[in-house]
């Protein structure tokens, strides 16, 4: 599971770690009953402070993604693959809300910011 | 909580200049805590007077629950320090060096001190004078670790080093701060800072203008950028929440604390605004915003005669 962390992206470090941890789990990269890393381990390997990675875990926690298996860590539960490929859907879309209310905001009428958007998409495909 | 450093009402002068200005703070166990400001901002002159290395004038200090003016030694003993231009004997080897400071502490500090120079690929039979900045850094950090302490002091660690260098030193940090150990740092590097940091103190001419959780600090202040309908038209009012605010033509830029959802409602539709933004500041927009002039002290344009200048 590869995750990488941008403290100036606007969203808190625990929490872009909640959400890459789900997407991670959404497209199968971390599975069902698999391991995740350690809180030392991943904090190590983020360069981030161990405290906010134990945050985001028992966010994940609270959230149903991973559960503490006694003497061994954290697994990811039975059928959070499904619940966090929901839940990527609406987090995708609550920054895209965010970002189409710039949009607007900054003036720019619906045609413009579809063609905006459609572009983008395109580029992504190629 | 258990509190690893205590400074209350420490003021300290060298000669007429004010270096330590009644700062008072406290480090509780098992954080990492960063000292952030300028240069001669006080930084260097707070880890010296955990160290016992000099003495402040006023206000009380303690540093494991002892006195550094009184305990200095003991203190020196049981925390790991690593200077910003750390001293060393530089005809020895970097084996040498471990084993002569193995001598002042418990069995086992050399095998741990050897462990962890060759974590860090420092040739061990080199002498300290043949090695680079960067691996002269590492073996000060060894050093510092290899008694496993219960607090680590760290002044400037990663200023002059490479990003690689720099990574290694964070990767200890943090594996520190993971086994419930305490650190303290004084930094310029803003955005490391932000990633490893539980509290962050902002000293500002031996003043403290702020200490805090960083997470708490991000949530409670906002980055607000305020576009007004006439250039002339002052900042609204925000009783005094208002930290650090400037203006460029018709928009404003404001630092401001404890922002209501009200408050922030009642200045988008203040009749004199035509568009207002409000984010999560970064550390380095909170660190401007207290560190930075304030709006009265910054021409509300830039000057001819400085932009002439080159």
């Amino acid at each position: 599971m590869q995750l990488t962390i941008d403290p100036d992206n606007g969203l808190a470090i625990y929490d872009q770690i909640v959400r890459q941890v789900k997407y991670a789990v959404a497209a199968g990269v971390l599975r069902e009953g698999e391991l995740a890393p350690s809180v030392r381990e991943l904090a190590k390997r983020l360069t981030v402070n161990p405290n906010t990675v134990a945050r985001a875990y028992l966010q994940l926690q609270a959230d149903e993604v991973l559960e503490s298996i006694r003497g061994s860590g954290l697994i990811v539960r039975k059928a959070a693959p499904g619940r966090c490929r929901r839940e990527r859907a609406d987090l995708i879309q609550a920054r895209l809300r965010t970002v189409l209310q710039e949009a607007k905001q900054s003036g720019l009428g619906v045609d413009d910011i579809r063609t905006l958007v459609d572009r983008e998409l395109n580029r992504l495909e190629k | 909580m258990n509190q690893v450093i205590e400074f209350h009402d420490v003021c300290k002068r060298f000669g007429r200049q004010i270096v330590l200005d009644h700062v008072s703070f406290n480090v509780p166990a098992g954080n990492v805590f960063a000292l952030l400001g300028e240069n001669g901002a006080g930084k260097t002159t707070s880890i010296k007077s955990m160290l016992g290395l000099c003495t402040p004038e006023s206000g009380t200090i303690r540093v494991l629950g002892l006195d550094p003016h009184r305990d200095g030694t003991e203190i020196r003993h049981r925390v790991g320090f690593v200077p910003e231009q750390p001293q060393m004997y530089s005809w020895m080897k970097v084996e040498e060096i471990g084993w002569f400071a193995a001598g002042f502490y418990a069995e086992g500090f050399f095998d741990q001190f050897i462990r962890r120079v060759e974590a860090f690929h420092v040739p061990r039979g080199q002498k300290i004078e043949n090695l680079s900045k960067g691996m002269r850094s590492k073996v000060a950090l060894a050093l510092a670790l290899s008694h496993d302490p219960e607090l680590l002091i760290l002044d400037e660690p990663t200023s002059g080093l490479d990003p690689l260098v720099r990574r290694e030193f964070l990767e200890s940090m943090v594996d520190r701060a993971a086994t419930g150990k305490t650190v303290l740092l004084a930094s310029h590097q803003i955005n490391e800072v932000e990633r490893v940091a539980d509290y962050v103190a902002i000293l500002r001419e031996g003043k403290l203008a702020v200490v805090d959780r960083l997470e708490d600090l991000k949530e409670r202040l906002a980055q607000l950028l305020i576009t007004v309908r006439e250039s002339f038209v002052p900042l609204p009012d925000l009783n005094g929440q208002v930290i650090h605010s400037f203006r460029r033509g018709r928009q404003w830029q404001a630092l401001v604390a404890d922002l209501t959802p009200p408050q922030l409602e009642a200045l988008r539709t203040h009749e004199y605004v035509e568009a207002i933004e409000s984010r999560r500041p970064s550390l380095e927009e909170i660190f401007i915003g207290y560190l930075g002039p304030s709006a009265a002290a910054l021409p509300t344009e830039p000057h001819p005669s400085e932009e002439m200048q080159p």
